[in-house]
């Protein structure tokens, strides 16, 4: 196998699927470390994202990355509206009885999909897409538009998060919220914020899975464990963390397929956790301890 | 609809609550009592499942097994081969917290899955195994339900003693003074990690019972039955629901959760005759918002954990 | 508040009872199936064939007097949990005569250990295509409409022999459809006709990208690539994805891939080298009379199971008319309507079934998916077509055989 059959079919792909894991998981890192809870309906919430841009798209007519930005407000806006009906009255209680609500999220929003859009696979736009040469390696334009909007997404939110005063209140409140409150951050203020970056990252995560495969109603759900995976590899509440075992997840499933038979991909992303957890159970960048 | 027709629906809900009660039972000894924050009940469940069944159905070629065992021996054997699965990992795993020993469970429970549907050699594969004999079947329709239900009750009910009596006696006390307070239980010489260990397996055992008890009912098993919604998530939300560290919550737990699970389809299909197959999602909707209801409502589960004496201040092992 | 959720259940549980109580004399069948789980997206379109086949018999006259055939819509959720729950309620509440399902084998081998056999209730599924469920000891209560993946995998690789195709790659669904249909595929090709396989890999449902997966099966050097997957679901990903990059120049599928999603999604005009088999009624126009009854009511004939799922509603019906609307001797009366002798029945032909049950004389039902002749084990062969993409949807290449 030489190099390019290795860049164009097992890396490039890899690296474009880690993109979508990594915009999920940054959500779930934040969440995790903010509120310190495991959001259960982090997928399912990507797929409302994607359909959301899906009704953008057929009812305006516009192209797909025109609606990306519509399902983000969106979907932020009904992540804070979730967060403040069923999850904020939670607050004081033990996580677990959080994760078990997110839970029933999760089917909730699901069939609100399928009433709403239906069970039948769509897509963005109809036909195929073939990959342009550049030097060699394959690309779509779609997946070159997948990777630079993450970078630039996740690129953002690092700017918010270390230079802007909010920013730095959720920091805190990740790092020591005792602390936090008690030097005047307004918790609720942090928290809606939370939700409205992991909500949007979620609906872009739902919409680039969905423009570079298809939508169906389950697409979330299925994605849900590798997420979860990618965000405990980077390490709790590390956004660069997240990226960082995102794109490790989606390389090493891709990859996988040359060592193991491919029934067994969707097990690589659990043995690599496995693995780290074991010789470095912060994650790869140190994370939070739970 | 005959009475008749409403018993048999009866007895088959019992059943069916019978057998998740186990395993909200085993969840209990692992969460409600050492908060050990096991997300791969369908491991284990998987594990007990195919395990009574290799023991008790037939020879059959291109497998192992097919040894034609009593089920009884099934079911022992399932306990066992659980709680034989359950020792490695909890040796890896259980230094892990909370949340992090969720998602590693919950990836081992994923990679059994896959073992399961992809080795046809050892579990057929992802057709399944059928032919697995139920106990007292031979007898009509509703007769065999009555009689399948008294032996998983009795199963119930024989779990449900050995466990309380656990609970009550020194060894519960000190389950619970580790997962409130780890450090003091150390310092008090409490051997921490092998008492959690031995919490683990014996959860995971209880798990693998409820496999095989369900395996047999249904008189096969396959993969679909493992799917981490319906043989993880739903035990912890009836576990939750019920009331963590509380035996009955967890049976009361199972019971109200499959209630909701089941009563909800006859309960949408009164929608128009051109909505039924909508009714189905709103369905899932409801049974969502059910959940959420009751989350609410009674936080602490339907039946809270008894206060014993000054652990107050101390519910649910997961709130670091 | 325990006693108020108990309240609740029993309220409901009351309110049911109460509106429950059957319209005089209505014959019920169930119609059970995944509608929501892994085939969701499938479901809907089996349900609708079915109950395009009770609306049929309720328009020409009904069961016997006139009596009103309904179907009962359950979901088995595509697992065994699911599955006797839902066949449970639609025995014991429902009181149903005989059901239509479950979609998926699990829920079959469930719904069939736990519930129908016991109960006496007989059960046609039109997808559960596992060889397993042939062996049940069902006392002539399980029935298919579907092949057994066994003879569609075998049929299939005898007809890429003949039309003189090489070497093949073999990608398949890791669930007992894909592992029985590539199985049965690979012991034809291989081992009877001496054909070479290059590769033979399972995938899981649900990735988003199966690029590595198709570079492995490009290895090898074969040029077609044999899918046995769900058109509406992963098949779908796997066929875009090695379309647009190219691994291979030749595509076929099983029935599972001959599906409305593949070509609305993909288009008509990038699906030039692909062929899918699909099981027909023999040299009769059964397949047309459906796909015109199914697209009159907005129905998708290329949906998948759709014409399978028709059958198994319309041979119940004729089986029930039989027994008079009762669940007793359904099992034999099925054999009775649909045994290669008698006067031919096509699909939609109700009335004329009717009158011609009335007068005693036999009657075969030549189905859109097939003869359904049952065997001794409940299964019917099945015969097939090759499918390829045309200006109007799938239109027959070839027959099978």
């Amino acid at each position: 196998m030489d190099l390019f059959e290795l860049l164009n079919f097992y890396v490039i792909p890899g690296i474009v699927l880690g993109s979508i894991y990594a915009l999920g998981a940054v959500g779930i890192t934040l969440i995790f470390a903010i509120l310190r809870y495991a959001h259960l309906a982090h997928g399912d919430l990507a797929t409302l994202g994607a359909f959301i841009a899906l009704a953008v798209v057929t009812t305006l007519g516009v192209s797909p990355l025109a609606a990306l930005p519509v399902a983000i407000i969106a979907t932020a806006a009904v992540a804070v509206g979730i967060d403040k009906v069923f999850y904020d009255h939670l607050r004081e209680r033990p996580k677990i009885v959080t994760v078990m609500a997110s839970l029933g999220i999760a089917l909730m929003i699901r069939a609100v999909v399928q009433v709403v859009w239906g069970v039948d696979t769509e897509t963005y736009s109809r036909g195929i897409v073939r990959p342009e040469n550049y030097f060699g390696l394959r690309i779509r334009d779609r997946e070159i538009y997948t990777v630079i909007a993450m970078l630039a997404l996740v690129g953002v939110l690092h700017v918010f998060l270390t230079q802007s005063k909010w920013g730095k209140a959720m920091r805190a409140m990740s790092d020591n919220p005792n602390l936090a409150l008690l030097s005047g951050i307004d918790n609720r203020k942090v928290i809606v914020l939370t939700w409205v970056i992991a909500g949007g990252l979620c609906a872009a995560s739902g919409f680039f899975l969905g423009l570079n495969t298809e939508l169906k109603s389950m697409m979330g759900w299925h994605m849900l464990l590798p997420m979860f995976a990618a965000a405990i590899l980077g390490g709790v509440g590390r956004v660069e963390g997240a990226v960082l075992g995102g794109l490790i997840v989606g390389i090493a499933e891709e990859l996988s397929v040359l060592v193991i038979p491919s029934e067994y991909k969707a097990a690589m992303a659990f043995a690599i956790l496995l693995f780290m957890l074991l010789v470095r159970p912060t994650g790869l960048l140190k994370g939070k301890v739970l | 609809m005959e009475f008749l027709g409403l018993v048999n629906y009866a007895l088959f809900m019992a059943i069916f609550i019978a057998i998740y009660a186990l395993l909200a039972l085993g969840l209990n000894i692992q969460w409600g009592f050492a908060g050990l924050f096991n997300a791969g009940i369908a491991g284990f469940f998987a594990v007990g499942a195919y395990t009574s069944a290799i023991l008790t159905t037939e020879a059959v070629d291109g497998r192992i097994g097919g040894f034609d065992l009593h089920f009884v021996i099934g079911w022992i054997g399932a306990m066992i081969a659980a709680a034989l699965v359950a020792w490695p990992i909890g040796k890896i795993c259980l230094r892990f917290r909370s949340d992090y020993l969720a998602i590693a469970s919950i990836g081992i429970a994923e990679i059994i899955r896959l073992v399961i549907k992809s080795e046809p050699a050892l579990t057929n594969g992802a057709r399944g195994i059928p032919g697995i004999p139920r106990p007292m079947s031979d007898i009509g329709y509703m007769e065999s339900q009555v009689a399948y239900l008294i032996i998983v009750l009795a199963v119930l009910i024989a779990a449900y003693v050995l466990v309380e009596r656990q609970f009550n006696a020194p060894w519960g006390r000190m389950m619970r003074a580790i997962r409130d307070n780890e450090d003091a239980a150390k310092a008090m010489g409490k051997d921490v990690e092998f008492r959690r260990l031995e919490a683990f397996i014996f959860g995971a055992a209880l798990m693998g019972l409820g496999g095989a008890l369900f395996a047999h009912f249904n008189r096969s098993i396959t993969p679909e039955a493992i799917d981490p919604m319906v043989a993880t998530f739903l035990v912890w939300i009836m576990l939750i629901l019920g009331g963590s560290g509380n035996n009955r919550g967890a049976i009361l737990g199972a019971a109200v959760v499959w209630i909701i699970w089941s009563v909800s389809e006859i309960a949408t299909d009164r929608l128009p005759h051109e909505y039924a197959i909508q009714a189905k999602y709103i369905r899932l909707f409801l049974i969502g918002l059910m959940l959420q209801l009751v989350l609410r409502f009674r936080p602490e589960g339907l039946l809270p954990e008894p206060l014993r004496g000054d652990q107050r201040s101390a519910k649910g092992g997961a709130d670091h | 508040m325990k006693t108020k959720l108990l309240t609740l259940a029993a309220g409901l549980m009351t309110a049911t009872a109460l509106a429950t109580v059957p319209a005089k004399a209505d014959v019920k069948i169930g119609l059970i199936g995944g509608v929501s789980g892994p085939i969701a997206a499938m479901a809907p379109a089996m349900i609708d064939a079915a109950q395009l086949a009770v609306q049929q018999v309720n328009e020409q006259g009904g069961i016997g007097d006139g009596e009103k055939l309904v179907g009962v819509v359950g979901d088995s959720a595509c697992n065994p949990q699911g599955g006797t729950d839902a066949a449970t309620k639609a025995v014991n509440i429902e009181g149903v005569a005989g059901i239509v399902g479950p979609h998926c084998s699990g829920a079959v081998l469930a719904a069939a250990g736990s519930v129908t056999i016991p109960a006496g209730v007989t059960l046609v599924t039109p997808s559960g295509t596992s060889p397993e469920i042939t062996n049940l000891e069902d006392n002539d209560s399980v029935f298919r409409t579907v092949p057994s993946d066994d003879y569609q995998g075998r049929a299939l690789a005898r007809t890429l022999k003949d039309m003189g195709y090489g070497k093949v790659a073999v990608a398949y669904l890791n669930n007992d459809y894909g592992t029985g249909l590539a199985n049965a595929f690979k012991t034809e090709y291989v081992d009877a006709l001496g054909g070479e396989i290059t590769q033979f890999a399972a995938h899981e449902e649900g990735k988003a990208s199966y690029r590595s997966n198709l570079a492995e099966l490009a290895k090898g050097g074969a040029d077609t690539l044999v899918i046995f997957d769900y058109g509406d679901g992963t098949g779908l990903t796997i066929l875009r994805q090695a379309l647009e990059n190219g691994f291979f120049e030749k595509f076929v599928g099983g029935d599972g891939m001959k599906s409305d999603a593949v070509i609305n999604e993909l288009g008509a005009e990038n699906l030039a080298n692909f062929v899918s088999s699909s099981p027909v009624g023999e040299k009769s126009d059964s397949l047309d009379i459906f796909n015109e009854a199914f697209k009159g009511v907005g129905g998708d004939p290329d949906a998948i199971f759709a014409n399978t799922s028709y059958d198994a509603a319309f041979l119940l019906a004729l089986a029930l008319e039989k027994t008079g609307g009762r669940k007793e001797g359904v099992g034999a009366a099925l054999r009775e309507v649909s045994n290669g002798e008698g006067e031919a029945i096509r699909p939609g032909e109700w009335q004329k079934a009717k009158e011609l049950i009335a007068a005693g004389t036999a009657i075969d039902y030549k189905g859109a998916a097939g003869d359904h002749n049952f065997d001794a084990k409940g299964d019917v062969p099945g015969t097939f077509a090759l499918f390829e993409v045309g200006a109007d949807g799938f239109e027959v290449v070839s027959e099978m055989n």
